[in-house]
């Protein structure tokens, strides 16, 4: 049977300038446990990428709030060498984010912007908005499997 | 981030160092404009960035559009090993014109 174990809660101001922070914990937490330099530098991409798209898109430039990150190690069952790194970032944003808005754009079309989907759903397995009931909260969830 | 412009050669060159996010990429993008705008060939050091995400690919890509239509000479120079692995994976190292020597830009102007 899987077994979850949090790797670290962090609740943060949704701007631009508390992110080098939040990448730093997140870098400490993947190296403590056993990711490789680039694996690492690719998930701290990823989810700085889910987060800017809370900064930018969720709260945008009228609204102001919180960011709350878990991250947490699902390891497989007995004999498996491969266990899955869970990223859990709550906004609490009024505008509800929906699963159109994590679609990445053709990569043929060479303009700035929009690249930060199409990151996630490259270095990730699997790119999810978690269904929520209750209004003001929108629950993004990020898995990567890794090995251990 | 850190970002110096240094004039002259017959170039601008523009280097970069630590982390390009959010923060700091509105600022890079005035930067590469701005250098731009003055009608300058520009060679762009990513020797020493430690970071970038999207924000700061964005800015490097509206350079690259800018320089285009000026006909301006336009490259990246010395690219980190993080940065490349960003550009690799927009798959964007295959339009930008990357150096790893100043000499191989200037023999172009």
């Amino acid at each position: 049977m899987a077994c979850n174990h949090t790797l670290l809660h962090l609740q943060f101001p949704a701007c631009a300038e508390h992110m080098a922070v939040v990448r730093q914990k997140l870098r400490e937490i993947l190296s403590a446990h056993g990711q490789p330099a680039d694996e690492t530098n690719s998930v701290v991409l990823a989810v700085g990428e889910a987060c800017m798209n809370i900064i930018q898109h969720a709260y945008g430039p009228d609204d102001r709030g919180d960011i709350v990150l878990e991250v947490e190690l699902e390891n497989g069952t007995a004999g498996e060498a491969r266990s899955e790194l869970i990223f859990r970032l709550t906004d609490f944003a009024s505008r509800k984010t929906c699963a159109e808005q994590l679609k990445s754009r053709p990569l043929d079309e060479i303009r700035p912007g929009g690249l930060g989907c199409f990151i996630m759903q490259q270095v990730m397995d699997e790119v999810k908005l978690l269904n929520c009931d209750k209004p003001g909260i929108n629950v993004l969830q990020l898995r990567k499997k890794v090995q251990t | 981030m850190e970002c110096n412009l240094k004039s002259g050669a017959g170039y601008d060159l523009l280097e970069l160092s630590g982390e390009v996010d959010l923060q700091y990429s509105p600022q890079l993008r005035e930067k590469i404009l701005g250098s731009l705008r003055s009608g300058a060939p520009l060679l762009i050091d990513l020797g020493r960035v430690s970071y970038i995400d999207s924000s700061g690919i964005a800015s490097l890509v509206e350079g690259f559009q800018a320089a285009k239509s000026a006909k301006l000479p336009y490259g990246l120079l010395n690219i980190s090993s993080t940065a490349l692995q960003v550009l690799t994976l927009t798959r964007l190292d295959k339009i930008f014109n990357l150096y790893t020597d100043a000499a191989h830009f200037e023999a172009q102007l």
